[in-house]
């Protein structure tokens, strides 16, 4: 148990600041856009830290699906479980992608 | 980087000169490029750019930098829209590197697909493209005789492996492209990362093609279909070739310059293979940074973004 803020708040008030008090201050593109991409990296850790979502697949799950498929041994049902699995990763990494399907 | 070492290369390949302070640009994931401004003893001003290997590479079969600037070499000889060659500049502080002219024009991808200043651009681009990714495929192979083939599945499950950790979205991809392998065609000269962000644009369209590191021998479909990869579309999703126009006036161009006819519905094994390699690319990129090879937030999220390609992969297997 730590006190508050939680570390998801902590790495959100840092993406505010990057955001709000140093972006508007960069003039150097290369700067700006590593920027823009260090809020990006934020906001992952952000959602990863405040998400209530349950795995598809538990990463021993995975590793043994991965060994099946490489193998030749693929389940029938494997493209509706792999789209699952790899929506839930999306919606931590980059929801706003899923709106393009 | 500093100017010293950097002029005492500039000077032993274009002789006394000035060397101005060299800037970091923006862009290039892979490799360095440095603006550095050079005045020659007959008091001419040459603006070059120096690209400089970066910590670690992508792709096992990158090529070295002297390679690189052999193959710009080549493709200017034979008419390619790519910047002057300058020269090899051997090592700088520690890292190969080449010069070559530094030129104008746009190379982000997602300001190519919309600035309205670029329409007249986007509407010429496809022809264009077509007709640049002939002349490289027109180089003879003999003239870049270290450009080899590989296999591309072998290659791409060895650097997900080296990955170390399961992703069975693209592994599911590697199967399916093992049980739906296409007759090979003849193998060419291929760029090895034909798309926008490699290349040069004007308010007239396509004006230089960049980045060779990833040249090499093989199918000339897999430089057609890159472009076509969803992530290379910048967010422009509709239009396939690049986000900037359709696959059929590009298909059609390239077969009357090369002979080389490939039906639209023959891109999509090579645009599931376009998905797993920029997959496991995104996640080699990622372990540069996790590895300690080159230190860069930019390299490090690419391990999260992978995902999107993987479910891109998803559902062109399961559009089939």
């Amino acid at each position: 148990m730590s006190d508050r803020p939680t570390a998801a708040e902590l790495v959100e008030a840092t993406r505010e600041f990057l955001e709000r008090e140093v972006l508007p201050t960069l003039d150097d593109g290369r700067l700006r856009f590593r920027t823009l991409v260090a809020i990006n990296a934020l906001g992952i850790a952000q959602r990863e830290l405040e998400s209530t979502e349950e795995d598809v697949l538990s990463d021993e799950q995975a590793a043994e699906l991965a060994r099946r498929i490489r193998a030749g041994d693929v389940p029938d049902d494997v493209l509706a479980l792999l789209e699952r699995h790899v929506a839930a990763k999306l919606r931590v990494a980059s929801p706003r992608y899923l709106d393009r399907y | 980087m500093a100017a010293g070492e950097l002029h005492d290369r500039l000077a032993e390949l274009l002789g006394p000169v000035e060397v101005g302070e060299p800037r970091l640009l923006p862009g290039g994931a892979s490799k360095e490029a440095w603006a550095v401004d050079v005045r020659t003893e007959a008091g001419q001003t040459l603006p070059l750019l120096v690209r400089r290997a970066g910590g670690g590479v992508i792709h096992e079969d990158t090529i070295s930098l002297e390679h690189e600037l052999r193959v710009l070499e080549v493709a200017h000889e034979a008419g390619v829209a790519v910047p002057r060659p300058y020269g090899y500049l051997g090592e700088v502080e520690g890292r190969e590197a080449f010069a070559v002219e530094r030129v104008e024009g746009e190379t982000i991808g997602r300001r190519i697909v919309r600035r309205p200043e670029l329409a007249q651009a986007r509407e010429a681009l496809p022809v264009q493209l077509a007709g640049e990714l002939a002349k490289v495929h027109a180089i003879p192979r003999g003239a870049l005789p270290f450009l080899r083939e590989r296999d591309v599945l072998e290659q791409f499950e060895r650097e997900l492996d080296s990955v170390g950790e399961p992703h069975p979205a693209i592994e599911l991809g590697l199967r399916w492209l093992r049980d739906h392998r296409p007759e090979p065609l003849e193998p060419v000269v291929c760029h090895g990362d034909f798309r926008l962000g490699n290349i040069v644009v004007s308010e007239h369209g396509l004006e230089y093609l960049l980045d060779w590191e990833f040249a090499h021998a093989g199918d000339p479909r897999e430089d057609v279909a890159w472009p076509i990869v969803r992530a290379w579309r910048f967010g422009v999703d509709e239009l396939r070739l690049g986000g900037v126009g359709d696959v059929e006036p590009y298909l059609e161009r390239y077969a009357e310059l090369t002979g080389c006819e490939i039906p639209v519905a023959d891109l999509h094994w090579w645009e599931v293979l376009g998905n797993a390699k920029w997959a496991t690319g995104a996640l080699t990129q990622s372990r540069r940074h996790l590895n300690g090879q080159e230190r860069s937030v930019e390299l490090a999220v690419l391990g999260r973004l992978a995902a999107e390609m993987e479910y891109e992969l998803l559902d062109l297997l399961e559009r089939g």
